[in-house]
């Protein structure tokens, strides 16, 4: 069978794509946001003299780590419902792809509060503030800009994951390419554009935050 | 920057590859090849009964699986020469279109903007949307659902169209909808709703499946078509296949075909009229 | 109590899918990491030692598919070789993309290996007289491959993983056997339950034995 690139019925839909870009984009944005919140959470767990708070913590990040996105998305989505827990797709998705970004984010939270030193905790205690103050106004802010590039890449590879949310309808990019598919049959021109909007969009998406890691970037 | 480039490089390359592709003249008939061959590949699912799923002793089988074995038997006069593939809903036209499967019966509706890309075949079944009612329920049948009105609850698959899909039968009851098929029956059963409204066939599996738990509220609506489809511009291999799907239903397979019904929806057919055929009536 | 003994029965009748469906992905997987790591090394080597033309083409490569998600890399090889006359099945394209998937890992890794070896150490090998190929294979592959080992073995967990993928596909991986069963039974939170353990089990060796290995290969200091 002989085969001629023929990208016009895939421009005719590009609108779709740009669309299921964006919805891309927007899944993993709004995942990563909660699942820094649940990230900080669980590292602070992590470093935790309690075992209370640290073994809890612990599970969470080994039991998420070693499983497949995939499953866990089928799973919140078709399995939940029966314990009574029923969101709709796109909720269903971003708290799936959070608690599951959450694990990873863990780790890079956990090992960028480490590497802030002890000195500084001494100095905000020595200037009169409480531990919490401590947290949220030194450790914090600092550990954040140290893991900036985890955070970026973190972001990458979360954008990336978006595209399995074709696998519960939810019009994302992958989605739509394999709508036009369906529609035009256009499969190898359709990838071909699918996969350099991701490419494009990723290499976006790092030259931005490469952009913010300079910005804040502590001049020694 | 310098992933346009990139991009572009790759395109160039796939390009080249695709020219490089041989040409294969189109003058022979996938009937000829498929009997060459001496199996047919059949393109269908495996996650969906009574369509086609697989059994406890991990078989593919269901009904359209059974209309695979219909074509593979008049092929070879061996309704096992099949090899299938398996695939999902969205890869049923893709699939066609790329030469991966010689035919594919996978409960796809008939539409004419899919009948622009693929062949149809005559129907094998016509679907539609039944509703199903426990059998010690409050309602004895659709017509009590209709009066009841407002105080009836229905649960039905998530989709765009399920609210007007139920409403079309039942204007003005509410409408709970589940993401997939086991939630709208466990709805029903622990009493969240008073009917379930899905495909017909998906409801006489069930019914089946459970004996004399559930009951059809003997109304049917939203008619579409069942065809088996094949990559189009092939009419001998159309014809083919349409002839041996027609005296499936009408002719020399009719049991073959009736059995199956049997197996799959739990219904008797009546034998085709002998004498004048049923075509012209 | 009744609706657990149930799913056991199904459980029981549905054991040689199940262990059907894991002897597949535990090969996908395998093959995947095989045929990625050969790839891999080959785009390592030429990341670090490839002439000019050859990095830009091999960091084109690695850059394009490691910006792409494996799902669109599973779903493009399955349609797009098939169209321009490679005839894959879909198990051989879903392995095929897998390894492409793996090879731009493994080729970051060797070349983060390779690179972190200190310069000093070729020259040394050069000044008593040895050739590049003789420093490659005595010198520093060596302690690239203890340096890289670790991770190498946490990108099989990542391959174990991916293969759910090739469910989409229909690659009758454990995944889609698990779907299978469900549209059978209907018991979707058990099943699915049960498939995450199993994939859970998988990993958590696979991360175990990486943190072995990386204390046998560590050096001590």
């Amino acid at each position: 069978m002989g085969y001629t690139l023929n990208f016009s019925a895939v421009w005719r839909s590009f609108d779709q794509l740009l669309w299921g870009l964006l919805l891309s984009l927007e899944l993993a944005i709004g995942a990563i946001l909660i699942g820094a919140v649940i990230g900080l959470v669980t590292a602070f767990g992590l470093i935790s003299k309690s075992g209370w708070a640290r073994r809890p913590a612990a599970l969470y990040v080994t039991v998420i780590r070693n499983l497949p996105i995939l499953v866990l998305i089928l799973f919140s989505y078709f399995a939940l419902p029966q314990m009574g827990v029923r969101l709709g797709k796109i909720e269903s998705f971003v708290a799936t792809l959070a608690i599951y970004s959450g694990a990873y984010l863990a780790e890079v939270f956990r090992a960028g509060l480490l590497s802030i030193p002890n000195g500084l905790k001494e100095a905000g205690l020595a200037i009169g503030l409480t531990p919490m103050q401590i947290r949220t106004s030194i450790v914090i802010p600092l550990m954040f800009r140290n893991v900036l590039p985890s955070l970026s890449s973190t972001l990458i590879s979360l954008f990336k994951d978006t595209s399995l949310a074709a696998a519960i309808a939810v019009p994302e990019l992958t989605f739509e390419a394999r709508k036009i598919n369906v529609e035009t049959f256009r499969v190898v021109e359709t990838w071909i554009v699918a996969s350099c909007l991701y490419v494009a969009t990723c290499t976006v998406l790092a030259a931005l935050m490469r952009m913010v890691e300079r910005r804040l970037v502590i001049s020694r | 920057m310098a992933i346009p480039f990139r991009a572009h490089a790759l395109l160039l390359t796939t390009a080249m590859m695709v020219a490089a592709a041989p040409a294969v003249a189109q003058d022979k008939s996938k009937l000829d090849e498929v009997l060459e061959r001496g199996h047919l590949v059949l393109g269908t699912g495996s996650t969906n009964a009574p369509w086609h799923f697989k059994s406890v002793d991990d078989k593919l089988q269901g009904f359209d699986v059974d209309m695979g074995r219909i074509i593979a038997k008049s092929l070879f006069g061996d309704p096992d020469k099949i090899e299938y593939v398996t695939q999902s809903s969205d890869a049923r036209i893709p699939n066609i279109t790329t030469g991966k499967v010689d035919v594919t019966c996978q409960f796809m509706t008939v539409t004419g903007e899919r009948a622009q890309q693929v062949a149809f075949t005559i129907p094998y079944y016509r679907e539609g949307v039944g509703l199903m009612l426990k059998a010690d329920g409050d309602y004895a049948d659709y017509e009590a659902l209709k009066e009841a009105g407002s105080s009836v609850t229905v649960s039905v698959l998530q989709n765009v169209y399920a609210e007007d899909m139920v409403h079309a039968a039942l204007p003005e009851a509410s409408v709970d909808q589940y993401e997939s098929v086991d939630l709208i029956y466990q709805a029903l059963e622990s009493g969240r709703s008073d009917a379930v409204a899905t495909d017909q066939s998906s409801l006489a599996w069930y019914m089946t499946q459970n004996p004399d738990r559930y009951r059809d509220a003997g109304y049917g609506w939203n008619p579409q078509s069942y065809s088996c489809a094949v990559a189009r511009g092939d009419q001998d291999w159309l014809n083919f296949v349409n002839t041996a799907l027609h005296e499936a239903m009408t002719g020399v397979e009719f049991n073959f075909y009736a059995d199956s019904f049997k197996t799959w929806f739990g219904k008797d057919l009546q034998p085709p009229q002998i004498g004048f055929p049923v075509e012209y009536k | 109590m009744n609706e657990f003994l149930a799913f056991l029965d199904q459980v029981w009748l549905a054991r040689f899918v199940i262990l059907r469906g894991l002897g597949l992905t535990v090969s996908i997987s395998l093959l995947a990491i095989a045929l990625g790591s050969v790839l891999g090394v080959l785009v390592g080597l030429a990341l670090t030692y490839g002439n000019r033309p050859l990095r830009f083409v091999v960091r084109a490569y690695t850059d394009f598919i490691r910006g792409t998600p494996v799902l669109v890399l599973v779903l493009a090889s399955f349609y797009i070789l098939s169209t321009i006359g490679i005839e894959l099945n879909a198990f051989q394209a879903g392995v095929f993309a897998l390894a492409v998937f793996c090879s731009s890992h493994v080729g970051e890794i060797v070349r983060g290996a390779l690179q972190a070896i200190p310069p000093g150490q070729t020259e040394a090998a050069k000044a008593i007289g040895l050739t590049f190929s003789q420093t490659f294979t005595s010198v520093l592959w060596p302690q690239a491959l203890r340096q890289m080992l670790p991770t190498w073995v946490n990108t099989a967990a990542e391959m174990v993983k991916a293969s759910t993928l090739l469910s989409v596909i229909g690659v009758a991986e454990l995944l889609l056997r698990t779907q299978e069963i469900i549209s059978r039974n209907f018991m979707s939170l058990e099943f699915y339950f049960l498939a995450g353990l199993l994939y859970f089990a998988i990993n958590y060796a696979i991360e175990r034995f990486g943190k072995y290995v990386e204390r046998k290969v560590s050096v001590p200091s």
